[in-house]
């Protein structure tokens, strides 16, 4: 949390260097352009790996990657147990009729009962993994080429992807989880909403680089 | 407390609750519906199952608020829909109870199954009735039931 807001300042010096050098960006490259060139320029690419960073930091925390496993099940906790109820994930990715997901989760939080909720509530499909078979995270390059894989994010370029961080509503629960059967609140990813999607502006300004390194 | 319009087995129905009640005991306490039954209290044994909105749901962790216009099914109602009532008939047949108290649970969530898959894998039975325990173990017996009802439905 203090690592992630103080970087915060950098980011969005970054903003402003890249709203001032904006136009002449590509639309979006995953760190490098068509011809195989760097597209974004050394410190801009530097600005964008360190929000893709902060970026990471958020997708891997318990309230996202929870949903995002390799596996036909969904995790639970900040200890990312195997959910309970023996919930598999479904042909749709919703559960199977008589357990899906809709089965406890409604459309908001239940906080009286202290079960999570929010519209459509649903795992993330497996093309967007970010744990391999063990529930082990995958590396920030592995998920970083996993996001931006077109292949694979149901085609969403980097605007597609901000909105994603923007607006879809799990993705706004991660930020506002409400609270457990004992009351207690659930843990909150390392940034804010708003910063995140900061972090995820500048980085998708960059032109969404990805770490080198696996 | 605040006032909520259910439809619940197709009749119209009024409660003032307060609105972090969670179904089952609207069912239970205010609408005198006791079919539907209490397990655990925290959506891990199934005995609560209703239909809610044609969902299989766990009623004792939805709050009465959160339910909406959806209309809601039990135990009492589920004859009245012919898979509902196949799977009634092939319960008896079968003769799967023995202490009961889990089978409302059960056959809501067997409905739910073969109203999405008619013609059930035993994987697709595993899968589906995965969440209803029953402490009887008459979870052999379920299966077989299963089966027949969606033979005769077919």
């Amino acid at each position: 949390m203090v690592c992630a807001r103080k970087a915060m300042p950098r980011i969005f010096l970054v903003v402003l260097i890249a709203c001032a050098i904006g136009p002449a960006m590509p639309p979006r490259a995953w760190g490098q352009s068509a011809s195989g060139k760097d597209a974004a320029t050394p410190a801009t690419r530097d600005a964008g790996l360190a929000a893709w960073q902060q970026v990471y930091s958020v997708l891997t925390h318990p309230r996202c990657v929870n949903c995002h496993t390799a596996t036909n099940y969904p995790q639970q906790g900040d200890d990312r147990h195997r959910h309970l109820v023996n919930v598999v994930r479904g042909p749709g990715d919703k559960g199977v009729p008589g357990l899906n997901c809709a089965t406890c989760h409604q459309s908001a939080n239940a906080e009286s009962t202290g079960v999570p909720g929010g519209p459509n509530w649903h795992l993330a499909p497996l093309s967007m993994k970010w744990q391999d078979p063990q529930d082990r995270i995958l590396s920030s390059a592995q998920v970083c080429q996993s996001l931006t894989d077109r292949a694979k994010n149901h085609n969403l370029d980097g605007a597609g992807i901000l909105k994603h961080h923007e607006e879809e509503p799990l993705v706004l629960w991660a930020f506002q989880p409400g609270h457990r059967r004992d009351g207690t609140a659930r843990s909150l990813p390392p940034l804010t909403h708003d910063e995140f999607v900061a972090a995820t502006r500048t980085w998708v300004e960059a032109g969404t680089p990805c770490p080198k390194n696996p | 407390m605040e006032t909520y319009k259910l439809r619940v087995n197709g009749e119209a129905k009024e409660v003032t609750v307060d609105p972090g009640t969670p179904l089952l005991w609207v069912l239970r306490e205010d609408l005198k519906m006791t079919g539907t039954k209490y397990g655990c209290g925290i959506a891990a044994c199934g005995a609560c199952t209703v239909h809610l909105g044609g969902v299989a749901t766990r009623s004792c962790v939805v709050p009465v608020s959160l339910v909406g216009d959806r209309p809601i099914v039990t135990i009492e109602g589920i004859g009245e829909d012919p898979v509902g009532r196949a799977v009634q008939k092939a319960w008896v047949s079968e003769d799967v109870v023995q202490c009961g108290y889990c089978q409302s649970g059960q056959i809501m969530s067997a409905v739910a199954l073969l109203k999405s898959a008619p013609k059930p894998t035993e994987s697709n039975i595993e899968e589906s009735m995965g969440g209803n325990l029953c402490r009887c173990a008459t979870y052999v017996r379920i299966r077989e039931a299963i089966k027949i009802a969606a033979q005769q439905m077919s």
